[in-house]
């Protein structure tokens, strides 16, 4: 995931020097450059920055008052200060400022470079996962429990984001100008993205107050809500096609198994059907096999995905019934529901 | 191969990682209790039609869970406790995904050209 560094500087030479120096360093940082703070400010919004390198003497908006806009709007972003006039006094109040970087013109671009290297490198330092589904996030969630940030790219798009976690709870979200919960659902819709988790979070307040079941699922709506007739019209048919032909529907067992899900889960569960269908049974059999084999008992419930438009629930016990679920839905809730 | 799934093995709850070729053939296995019988001996042929299309299948058993991934190489069985964390496992699955696939050899200009380098 490449990350975006935003330079600022009024010196446009300098900007540009430092744009065709670190062309070097392409496969680890983008340059974005911005000639003063206001700017900075622009950019800021406009995209998700990793990392901010500033020169301290500017007009209209200098670098301490950049410093301290930062620290207060974007406190997970790192800033690197530079300046041509360094005293001591100065590097003081950089650094009591919030600057993790302080550095005195003139220097070398490779110094430069590993200093912003070695600062980006702390954003995966709890690790990466690439082509990650979106119904990912929830599983990161429900393993860390934990404080965190995670940076994310939208595959196809390109689009970035940011997730902030203070133990398992989502904080807050920021995406192009979004920010709280608004951001949240447009990060919550994307299906492919690749992701690096800082550990710990610099935010403390909590902006969106709102579990992340029912963000995800309200992501989920808001995307089926835009998504061109067309396309739904195509998952449909999908879901259509699977080819397991139903059996007559036994409507006592199936409305106890929705009452039960619906209870626990609640009605945005991710629920699409159920349905009884021996169509399942030779499989269900031979998969049975398994526990046999390990001495682990009969087997009592299948979580099946194929990749498609469901996964399917399947309950081996007077049926098999069949749940349809939506891939993204609470699925070891729903599993733990059903074994009990 | 076994490092590979050390992460997988560490994890609480999980008893063994069996990885099988498509046609049902036992390519690696470590299982941290004694098993009953070889897992040779088992028709793991017979579950190929079964598992065949899917992804990932979560079984659940009277005294545990099976989880299995199809990979690049075949699949990935993983014997686990009722109450191992299967977030985790099924994040370590994905992590390990890309390391599953049958090893490419290096082209005749791949290996000319690495020979030319030194």
């Amino acid at each position: 995931m490449i990350k975006n560094v935003l330079i600022v500087d009024d010196d446009k030479e300098m900007l540009l020097a430092l744009r065709e120096g670190f062309k070097r360093y392409q496969e680890s940082f983008a340059v974005i450059l911005a000639e003063d703070g206001l700017r900075a400010l622009e950019r800021l919004k406009r995209n998700v920055i990793s990392l901010v390198v500033t020169d301290l003497k500017m007009p209209r908006m200098d670098g301490f008052e950049l410093l301290a806009h930062i620290m207060e709007h974007y406190p997970d972003i790192p800033v690197i200060m530079i300046t041509g006039y360094s005293t001591p006094e100065m590097e003081r109040l950089a650094r009591e400022g919030g600057a993790v970087g302080y550095i005195s013109k003139p220097f070398l671009i490779e110094n430069l470079a590993r200093q912003i290297i070695a600062t980006l490198r702390r954003e995966s330092e709890g690790g990466t996962l690439h082509n990650v589904s979106s119904g990912m996030f929830l599983q990161l969630i429900e393993m860390e429990q934990k404080t965190c940030t995670i940076r994310l790219e939208e595959k196809i798009s390109g689009q970035k984001g940011i997730l902030f976690f203070r133990e398992g709870d989502l904080l807050d979200a920021r995406v192009n100008n979004l920010k709280g919960e608004a951001a949240a659902y447009k990060i919550f819709s994307w299906d492919e993205v690749n992701l690096s988790i800082q550990n710990g979070c610099a935010l403390t307040e909590n902006k969106i107050r709102k579990d992340l079941q029912p963000i995800i699922l309200e992501a989920m709506r808001q995307k089926d809500e835009t998504a061109p007739e067309e396309i739904l019209g195509g998952v449909n048919e999908d879901a259509a096609n699977i080819p397991m032909p139903r059996a007559q529907e036994a409507p006592k067992p199936i409305n106890t198994i929705k009452e039960k899900i619906n209870k626990a889960v609640g009605l945005a569960c991710g629920l699409e059907d159920i349905y009884q269908d021996n169509s399942w049974d030779d499989h269900l059999k031979r998969l049975s096999r398994i526990g046999d084999f390990f001495g682990i008992g009969k087997l009592t419930l299948g979580y099946v995905s194929k990749g498609e438009a469901n996964d399917y629930i399947v309950l081996p016990k007077d049926g098999p019934t069949i749940i349809a679920v939506n891939p993204r839905c609470p699925r070891d809730k729903i599993i733990q529901v059903l074994s009990e | 191969m076994r490092e590979l799934f050390n992460d997988i093995l560490r994890i609480d709850g999980v008893k063994g990682v069996l990885l099988l070729s498509f046609s049902g053939k036992p390519i690696f296995k470590e299982f941290t209790y004694a098993l009953k019988e070889f897992p040779e001996k088992f028709d793991w042929r017979a579950l190929m039609e079964p598992l065949a299309g899917m992804r990932e299948t979560d079984l659940i058993f009277e005294k545990g869970r099976v989880y299995i991934r199809r990979t690049g190489l075949g699949y990935l069985i993983i014997l686990t406790g009722l109450f191992a964390p299967v977030a985790i496992l099924r994040l370590n699955c994905d992590i390990l995904m890309p390391s599953l696939v049958p090893s490419k050899r290096p082209s005749v200009w791949g290996r000319f050209l690495r020979k030319s380098e030194r």
